[in-house]
């Protein structure tokens, strides 16, 4: 048994300590100082504190000269004790959202948490500094522990081609399969419009670097697989003796690899796939929202026309664009529909969003000069709705349209029509009212005048003048557009408005660009509200998701490497004789942990990469394919898929992390074994 | 190689400084509540360059004594004494550091590592002290060449003679040129000519380099031979 040091629990403990004030502090400055997210401020103030506890145990190792176990568990222990007063004295806000303050409960949890934390991160750093000899004088060579590593994994030049060529072979067939099918259905498609139908190969001829890299990757599967028969045709030709036997370790060596590959495959995959469909909602979200809304804390927004141009010489500003919004009623006929009605400029509109491209009948610009709407010929959709093919209702609506040019407009002269201000509808509201571009709908608002028993609704007769398709759902069943003025007549606001639309040079910044903007305009009363804060639920949804599918997918991972240690521990068991050989030749146990280190974290990181090849091939091959989608469930046609280096390399990062932890276990039993224990075998 | 670190060879058996020194070695082992007690007081003393011969009826104890001489394994009570520094007070690192230097260990199994050529295994001690690779196999080409085996540099254990791994086993105990051979059995399992000629090899090197040396064999011929020859008895060293 080792002797307790107090020395090092002493300074364990005035370090975790003050690492646990700089988390305090950090997290307090920043969100005081800065534009952060509270997401992000919380990453930045955690990782900070887990990289500090993760250093402590590092240098804690050396002072008690091991793993120093006791040690970081008494001063963790106490670290939690004093988190726990110091939480309790601070009163520090809850993270659940019903409370404001946290309970003692929550700060119980806390306290435990930071405890745990300090010391598992800290035997974590813990065991670098043991490996690298933390006991005595520190050795950070390994080149001999690497060879004998490499003897042990049988990583000769023959199986590190064979597993360059496992890793590479199936992600370039999966890479070819996709551009093969890609071309394949860029053939079929243009034959079906008719065009001057171009072969496969003349429309993969492009992608120039697709091809040479799918032929190489058939060539080399050709190849592998000629020299796969020709070895088994050279095995059935051997005597039975000659055979050289595999020692099991080999074969679970193997299993390993492709455990964490299968691991690092799905994870990579999966996480993709989620920010294929985070991309696709932000693309939406932002087609029809703006970036940030300039909004005043008062009713009164007349002074715009004088805002605007500041706003718009703030660098970082890309466009604004002034709106009126409002609940309304459509109507038609018989069909009353809950709607937002905004008013916009659609002379601006569009350097703030997609509204313009999102037109598929009509247009925007018809909604302040409604004198263009057709009366008596039907505006033909454009080239989108016709892609929109299988869009039976809208094929529908415009039919009857067709049929019956004026039947929503019965009895009202074409000159009163003309004079109907416009309005632009969603697709799915235009089905919803049953109505086309020219037809009438009428807009009624609850905020009318004052009669006797109240507030008398106030209705007005509009003329569509354009139908958008925005890919939402919710848009297009929702929101309707009229043109400024027509708005502040209706509401009756005068000059006024509800505030301008933002767009800036950098979505990601729009946080701290609207702050700049408010800034620029000397603060109170206006201020800005980003992208992200306007649809927070649903971003906060998505992200929770996305974290729940990474933890459960990690658990993978984490069964691979219950894999690795599995095949750690046989090799160790394996190798006993060996260990106690090279101890009597004067192998320290830093040396011996070493080589069990490296072999663990070379599987980890063969299968890493095999993964992660496999993951991004998976994801061109998805996005080339075009995996096919209810577009009925999802308002989605095909599989989305974004890769974000970001978080390959956080997946890598993850699967060697884990890699590392599994070989601590054998590699430290290897260490600890005697010189004698396995030369007294046999 | 020349006389690097030639210590002069000592005709006294008795010497003032010994280069180790066993000092009432006690060894017992616990089988259930059986108590076998291997070692019962074992003392000597070894001079700097002195070679002796080790022997004993089977099972008495001889493997044990040398690895417990040889800081492999710690006694049940008394000191191993190198230059009059007990080496089991050293840390678990200096230890390891002061047998890749000054120990050379022949096993009665000769346990070479299977998976290496007989250069790597011969380079291996130079390796684990850290030696560049291309010295390390440099020296170790050197000590295959004294021990006659420089034709069988890149065979490994499996496709060597059984004297040949002896032979490989002995120049990986010397590549480092240790202070201390501890020599457990090296010409078992060896017909008589093939052993005599790993003794002489043995001799010769004592003789050459001033590698003072324990040699345990079970050969009356081979032990009378040696300088100074010792016989373990009921768990004590004597003099034969
Ligand atoms: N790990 C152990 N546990 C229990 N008993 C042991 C252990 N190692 C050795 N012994 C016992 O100690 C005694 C001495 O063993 P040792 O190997 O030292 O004998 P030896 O003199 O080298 O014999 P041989 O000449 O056959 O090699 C034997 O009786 C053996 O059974
Ligand atoms: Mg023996």
């Amino acid at each position: 048994m080792k002797r307790f040091v107090w020395r090092a629990a002493g300074v364990a403990l005035w370090l975790q300590v003050s690492a646990f004030a700089g988390q305090l502090a950090l997290r307090h400055i920043l969100s005081s100082k800065s534009l952060l997210s509270p997401d992000a401020l919380l990453f930045v103030s955690f990782g900070a504190e887990a990289v500090a506890f993760l250093l402590i145990g590092f240098l804690v190792s050396f002072l008690a000269g091991g793993f120093a176990r006791r040690e970081l568990l008494v001063s963790a222990g106490i670290l939690a004790v004093i988190a726990f007063a110091v939480l309790h004295r601070m009163k520090p806000p809850s993270f659940s959202y019903d409370k404001f303050f946290a309970d003692t409960r929550e700060l119980v949890i806390w306290s435990g948490l930071t405890g745990v934390g300090a010391l598992l991160l800290g035997l974590w750093g813990a065991s670098f500094g043991v490996l690298l000899g933390a006991a005595e004088t520190p050795d950070l060579r390994f080149a001999f522990e690497a060879g004998i590593a490499r003897t042990h994994l049988r990583l000769n030049r023959r199986t590190a081609a064979m597993l360059v060529g496992l890793g590479l072979v199936p992600p370039g067939l999966l890479f070819a399969a996709g551009v093969f099918a890609r071309a394949y259905d860029e053939t079929v498609r243009s034959r079906a419009l008719g065009a001057a139908a171009p072969t496969s190969l003349s429309s993969v001829r492009g992608d120039a670097a697709a091809v040479i890299l799918s032929a190489a990757a058939v060539v080399a599967a050709l190849f592998l697989a000629g020299r796969w028969l020709q070895a088994r045709a050279q095995l059935a030709h051997l005597q039975p003796g000659q055979r050289r036997k595999r020692p099991a370790t080999v074969v679970m060596t193997a299993i390993s690899i492709a455990g964490v590959s299968v691991g690092v495959w799905a994870l990579t995959v999966v996480l993709s796939v989620m920010s294929g469909f985070e991309a696709d909602l932000k693309k939406k979200i932002l087609g029809t929202n703006a970036h940030a809304l300039l909004l005043k804390y008062s009713s009164d927004f007349s002074e715009w026309k004088s805002v605007m141009p500041k706003v718009v010489s703030v660098p970082g500003v890309a466009g604004a664009s002034p709106f009126i919004l409002n609940e309304v009623i459509l109507s038609q006929g018989q069909t009353p529909t809950g709607a937002e009605l905004k008013g916009i400029d659609p002379e601006t509109a569009g350097s703030v969003n997609e509204l313009p491209r999102q037109v598929i009948a009509g247009e925007l610009s018809w909604i302040s000069d409604p004198t263009q709407i057709p009366v008596r010929e039907t505006a033909k959709p454009r080239d989108k709705a016709r892609l929109l093919g299988d869009d039976q209702y809208l094929q529908d609506t415009f039919e009857r349209k067709e049929a019956h040019p004026d039947e929503l407009a019965k009895g009202i002269p074409p000159e009163t029509l003309q004079k109907m201000p416009g309005i632009c509808v969603g697709k799915e509201m235009s089905h919803a009212l049953r109505a086309w571009v020219g037809d009438v709908i009428q807009v009624i608002t609850p905020l009318g005048d004052m009669g006797p028993t109240g507030p008398i609704p106030r209705s007005k007769s509009f003329r569509v003048a354009c139908i958008l398709y925005s890919g939402m759902y919710e848009y297009d069943s929702k929101f309707a557009y009229i043109g400024i003025p027509e708005a502040q007549k209706f509401f009756r606001m005068g000059e006024s408005i509800t505030g301008l639309e933002l767009k800036f040079k950098d979505v990601d910044a729009a946080r701290a660009e609207g702050r700049r903007v408010v800034a620029a305009l000397g603060g109170f009363p206006y201020r800005a509200k980003d992208w992200a804060e306007l649809n927070r639920n649903l971003f906060s949804a998505l992200k929770l998701e996305k974290l729940a599918m990474a933890i459960i997918l990690t658990f993978i991972v984490l069964v691979a490497c219950f894999n690795i240690l599995s095949t750690l521990i046989m090799l160790v068991l394996e190798k006993t004789k060996e260990i106690s050989i090279l101890k009597s030749m004067g192998a320290r146990d830093s040396s011996v942990m070493k080589i069990f280190v490296l072999e663990g974290l070379v599987i980890g990181a063969i299968g890493t990469a095999m993964g992660l090849l496999l993951g991004l091939a998976s994801c061109s091959f998805i996005e080339r394919f075009g995996l096919q989608l209810d577009p009925d469930v999802y308002y989605i046609s095909n599989l989305p898929v974004n890769v974000d280096s970001g978080q390959f390399v956080m997946v890598a990062f993850i699967a060697v992390a884990l890699s590392y932890l599994a070989t601590l276990y054998p590699a430290t039993k290897a260490s600890r074994l005697s010189p004698v224990d396995g030369l007294r075998e046999d | 190689m020349g006389e690097v670190e030639a210590a002069p060879v000592r005709e006294s058996p008795r010497i003032e400084a010994p280069l180790l020194e066993a000092r009432g070695l006690h060894k017992s082992y616990w089988l259930g509540e059986k108590e076998i007690h291997v070692l019962r007081g074992a003392s000597f003393a070894l001079g700097p360059g002195e070679m002796a011969s080790l022997v004993g009826p089977s099972g008495v104890g001889k493997s044990t004594f040398l690895h417990v001489v040889g800081t492999l394994d710690p006694p049940t009570a008394g000191q191993v004494l190198y230059d009059g520094q007990d080496a089991f007070a050293m840390g678990e690192e200096p230890l390891a550091r002061f047998r890749n230097r000054n120990i050379g260990f022949v096993f009665q199994f000769h346990y070479l590592l299977p998976e290496f050529t007989a250069l790597e295994n011969t380079a291996m001690p130079a390796l684990i002290g850290r030696m560049p690779r291309p010295e390390a196999e440099q020296v170790a080409r050197q000590m295959l060449e004294t021990v006659g085996l420089s034709h069988r540099v890149e065979h490994k254990p499996g496709e060597l003679s059984g004297g040949e791994q002896q032979r490989v086993a002995l120049a990986r105990a010397l590549v480092l040129k240790p202070r201390l051979l501890l020599a457990d059995e090296p010409t078992g399992n060896l017909d008589e000519a093939t052993g005599e000629g790993i003794h002489q090899l043995l001799v010769d090197l004592n003789q050459r380099l001033g590698i003072a040396a324990i040699v345990v064999t079970h050969n009356p011929r081979l032990a009378e031979r040696m300088p100074r020859r010792l016989r373990l008895q009921e768990g004590l060293v004597i003099e034969a």
